[in-house]
């Protein structure tokens, strides 16, 4: 039966929705692992995901108790929800008959035969550079290279040679579908596309959006997976549209009330205190000590983890600081000096637009010799070892003969990781590393080598740094009051032997250290033909403004300013009284951190503190190097004044925003069309990572193993795993680091604003109307007052202690859903 | 449709064809440009950031920091047959997604630019 391949590939793109994409652990981004149900109420879409990915939508009855028993639900509003559904029972009891509900729930997974061949061929095809004997054939693509191969595998029966096989991706789908109606043919290709998720999920990124060189190399599509694995279910009996598969999961009725109710007051409760500590700091007066002009002023990412390193910064003394996304707003990809990598190092929404590359600068140029020199010399032995321990011949008598050297260096970093580490930082200081040495290539390529350029164009157009500069200005509210010293702070992990590093690194860099996009932003807001358009459009950056670059180490507190030692652009005594603040303020911040380690470091003494940072940092066989974002629970638009002094214990992203420099709400408008949603991303997988780590989390690091340098699987095959491990969520076995909540934006602008900016955005909009998250408005227009964005348009006002249910907010006009 | 017109005072021929055009969220661009790209339409042009109003409410266009939730504008103009592809390949996935596409007579004068490719 001919059939129509457009009409196909439709009707797999629609499938697809039920697939999130996945990243490769190197770019590892934080996203909803259920992206394709938003368009749906959470409620109803945690529902349809169980079904078909057999995935808990909520917490479990273990991660309620033990919010409850730490009194992080209050039980007045948990009685008022209960009540609101006629539920009377006391909490105790109603946590003991979840857990009845929860018992047995946990089954493991039947072992499938055909998901075990699928995946064994799809590791191998999709190798990127960790097998030493690659899958032949795959440039034909996936269909046609595992039909070359697919006789020599006895687990396919029937197969002697590749003409038993359908001869092309086309005849393959006419071969199954030819006995089912176009009708049927979607919930088929769901069913089989959520069977795997991860691997699919790795498909869609790839064929989507990806553009590698592996995919070009190496091309994929899910068009061509669901060739293989209908052709698969075929020859080995397994059903090619089971059972429920002639309709999609339908809004059932046997919703799970108690958990949905108990997640509601958790974040109520969670929502009411942020919101009493604001006020409390709103009706403080600003110290003396703020009326003046700062020493410095430091830009950090609006990750959670900035949020505690910046309070600490701000205790040191006169230092100001702000939130801004922590790509800088340079759409960018980043060519590391002596590679030819190119990274993505922007948001996983946005799309990159210039190329930025590492230069020696000119100063510099022996300093970089003598790098290239060692480097070489490193590569040849890297090489030399690899072909040493490849090589059929040679590899018995390398291990033979090296294997004490490496079995004492496995000792070592095994015993002494932190005297390894300081061995590191000595080599360092003797040859230091490209960003001594590089500067980033902020200016447009003259016409010649831009022709030899392939891909994005190099460096920036005049016209594109005023915008980049102006919007980081436009959007962080701050148009004059700048200090000296002005310090754009990126920030990355220090983890060694941890797939998951770029879980740790910055998010709005594509799981990439922020540094170098610190670096591009710098050099241009230094510009004079810069500062001088800017002061045109109001932005008044003085003449002694000096802006530099550098980086917080998320795993120490560390914070390495870029800042040429041999020619610094700031006073030497200057600079060093900023060094030493921020070395007294690193101390502050890991002493708070370590406290929530697991750790038996004395609290009194801030550099047992670093010194276990440190270790925890150079350690591979550390399972936890730091938190992460665990913990984040809302997401703060609004200036540092209103959260300045209070601590939020790194829950909370902090977006930099006054509303009174933004007339016409284009500002805002882009926070939360960007950076906003960018939050709502991170909390969903944390959540979902969290309520149930088997179906969206990737489970124990201990028994994790890469696969083809791109994920990883748990055991030694199966799917891949697609969200965070267990141990950047859990503090142990029973309890929880990371309290699922689902994000809550708070935003300090008029609630019409906030209101016109929601009309215009149908995709935000829906995030709110569906519950995805929640949103409150402090409007500066009605006396600070707090509103609720009610799902489906209107305003409530937040209920007052004493009231038991919420009042009409005076400007609540509805707005059309 | 109009039937080939002559203008005596240009001397140029209009030749009758269809056009497509289609507007989708930024995410389906791919799939769009890929059906586009395995049709027989000798090519196509894509407007990105379009502003505008639909079932689903509005979708602003010029976002800073979102090449995602944007709206994508394609539209390609070919003959009869290659379009019924295009709409074939199209009406399946707007059962899920949201998006639009209209199809209309067109003329063009070098009606050799939008001749089949082999």
């Amino acid at each position: 039966m001919p059939i129509d391949r457009s009409v196909v590939r439709a009707r797999i793109e629609n499938a697809a929705e039920y697939v999130g994409p996945l990243w490769p652990l190197q770019t590892f981004n934080a996203a909803n692992p259920l992206l394709g149900f938003e368009d749906q109420p959470f409620d109803r879409a945690v529902q349809k995901a169980g079904q078909l990915f057999g995935g808990r939508g909520y917490p479990g009855p273990t991660v309620f108790r033990q919010a409850w028993e730490n009194g992080e639900i209050d039980a007045d509003v948990l009685t008022r929800h209960l009540a609101e559904h006629g539920i009377t029972e006391r909490p105790e009891v109603l946590l003991d008959r979840m857990d009845a509900d929860a018992a047995g729930r946990d089954a493991v997974p039947a072992d499938q035969p055909l998901d075990r061949v699928l995946t064994k061929w799809l590791a191998a095809f999709l190798d990127q550079g960790q097998a030493a004997w690659p899958m032949p054939n795959r440039a034909d693509g996936f269909y046609a290279a595992w039909r070359t191969v697919a006789p020599y595998d006895g687990d396919i029966p029937g197969v002697d040679r590749p003409s038993d096989l359908p001869g092309t991706v086309v005849e393959a789908f006419e071969a199954v579908l030819e006995s089912y109606p176009e009708a049927r043919w979607e919930p088929i290709f769901v069913h089989h596309l959520t069977a795997l998720p991860g691997w699919t999920g790795f498909i869609k990124w790839r064929s989507r959006r990806a553009d590698t060189a592996w995919q070009a190399a190496h091309p994929i599509s899910l068009t061509e997976y669901l060739a293989v694995r209908l052709t698969l279910a075929d020859r080995m009996g397994a059903a090619i549209a089971p059972d429920r598969t002639d309709e999609l999961p339908t809004n059932g009725t046997d919703q799970p009330v108690l958990p949905r109710i108990w997640l509601r007051a958790w974040e109520e409760s969670y929502r009411t205190r942020l919101l009493d500590d604001l006020r409390q700091t709103q009706q403080t007066p600003p110290s003396a000590a703020d009326a003046g002009r700062p020493d410095a002023q430091l830009v950090f990412c609006i990750d959670t983890r900035s949020e505690v390193i910046r309070r600490h910064i701000e205790q040191q003394g006169p230092y100001e600081t702000h939130g801004y996304a922590g790509f800088f707003g340079v759409p960018m990809q980043h060519q590391p000096y002596g590679t030819e990598a190119r990274v993505k190092s922007c948001p996983p929404i946005v799309d990159p637009k210039h190329r930025i590359l590492e230069r020696p600068a000119e100063p510099h140029r022996a300093q970089a010799d003598r790098y290239d020199w060692w480097a070489r010399l490193q590569k040849a032995g890297t090489t030399l070892l690899k072909t040493l321990k490849k090589n059929v011949a040679a590899v018995f008598g390398f291990v033979e003969g090296s294997g004490g050297f490496f079995g004492a260096a496995m000792a070592a970093r095994t015993l002494a990781p932190s005297g390894l580490s300081r061995l590191d930082e000595a080599l360092d200081d003797w040859l230091p590393g490209p960003a001594s040495f590089c500067e980033p290539t902020v200016d447009r390529a003259p016409p010649a080598d831009a022709e030899a350029e392939e891909g994005l164009p190099v460096g920036l157009a005049d016209e594109a740094k005023v915008l980049y500069a102006e919007a980081a200005f436009r959007l962080m509210g701050w148009t004059d009051s700048f200090a000296p010293v002005v310090v754009f702070t990126g920030h990355g992990s220090q983890t060694p032997n941890n797939p998951y590093k770029a879980s740790l690194d910055c998010g709005a860099c594509a799981g990439n250290p922020g540094g170098p996009n610190a670096r591009v932003l710098a050099a241009i807001c230094n510009e004079d033909a810069v500062q001088e358009a800017l002061r045109e459009r109001g932005i008044a950056i003085p003449d002694d403004t000096v802006f530099l670059a550098g980086q917080h180490n998320t795993t120490t507190d560390e914070i390495t300013l870029f800042v040429d030692a041999d020619d610094p652009p700031v006073a030497p005594d200057a600079l060093d009284r900023l060094r030493r603040d921020l070395h007294a303020a690193q101390a502050d911040a890991a002493t708070e951190r370590v406290r929530t380690l697991n750790t038996s470091v004395d609290e009194g003494r801030p550099a047992a503190a670093v010194r276990e940072t440190e270790r925890r940092a150079a350690d591979w066989a550390e399972t936890r190097p730091e938190w992460g974002l665990a913990g984040n629970a809302a997401f703060i638009v609004g200036p540092r004044a209103l959260t300045r002094g209070l601590d939020l214990d790194g829950r909370c992203f902090l977006h930099s925003y006054d509303w009174a420099t933004d007339d016409d709400g284009t500002a805002l408008e882009n926070i939360m069309t960007g950076p906003l949603v960018v939050g709502e991303w991170i909390n969903t997988q944390y959540y979902f990572s969290t309520v149930d780590n088997a179906a969206y989390g990737s489970g124990s690091k201990v028994t994790q193993n890469v696969v083809g340098k791109l994920g990883v699987v748990q055991g030694n095959g199966g799917d891949l795993m697609s969200g965070l491990p267990l141990q950047s969520l859990k503090a142990d076995d029973e309890h929880v680091h990371h309290r699922p909540l689902r994000l809550m934006a708070l935003i300090q602008a008029p609630t019409d604003r906030v209101e016109a900016i929601l009309d215009r955005h149908a995709a935000v909009a829906h995030l709110f109307d569906h519950e995805w998250m929640h949103l409150t408005v402090m409007d500066p227009e009605q006396d600070d007052a707090f509103v609720h964005y009610q799902p489906g348009g209107g305003w409530h006002a937040r209920p007052a202690p004493d009231a038991s249910t919420a009042t009409r907010a005076p400007a609540s006009a509805g707005r059309p859903s | 449709m109009s039937d080939d017109t002559n203008h005596a005072d240009t001397q140029h021929t209009l030749h009758p064809l269809k056009k497509i055009e289609i507007i989708v969220r930024g995410e389906k661009e791919p799939f769009v440009k890929d059906l586009l790209d395995e049709s027989t339409v000798s090519g196509y042009t894509i407007h990105h950031n379009v502003t505008g109003r639909g079932e689903h409410g509005f979708h602003e266009g010029r976002l800073l920091f979102n090449d995602r939730d944007g709206l994508v504008m394609f539209f390609a103009v070919g003959q009869e047959e290659a379009i019924q592809t295009i709409v074939d390949g199209l009406t399946p996935l707007f059962e899920k997604s949201s998006g639009v596409m209209f199809v209309s007579d067109t003329q063009v004068v070098r009606l050799d630019k939008f001749q089949q490719e082999d």
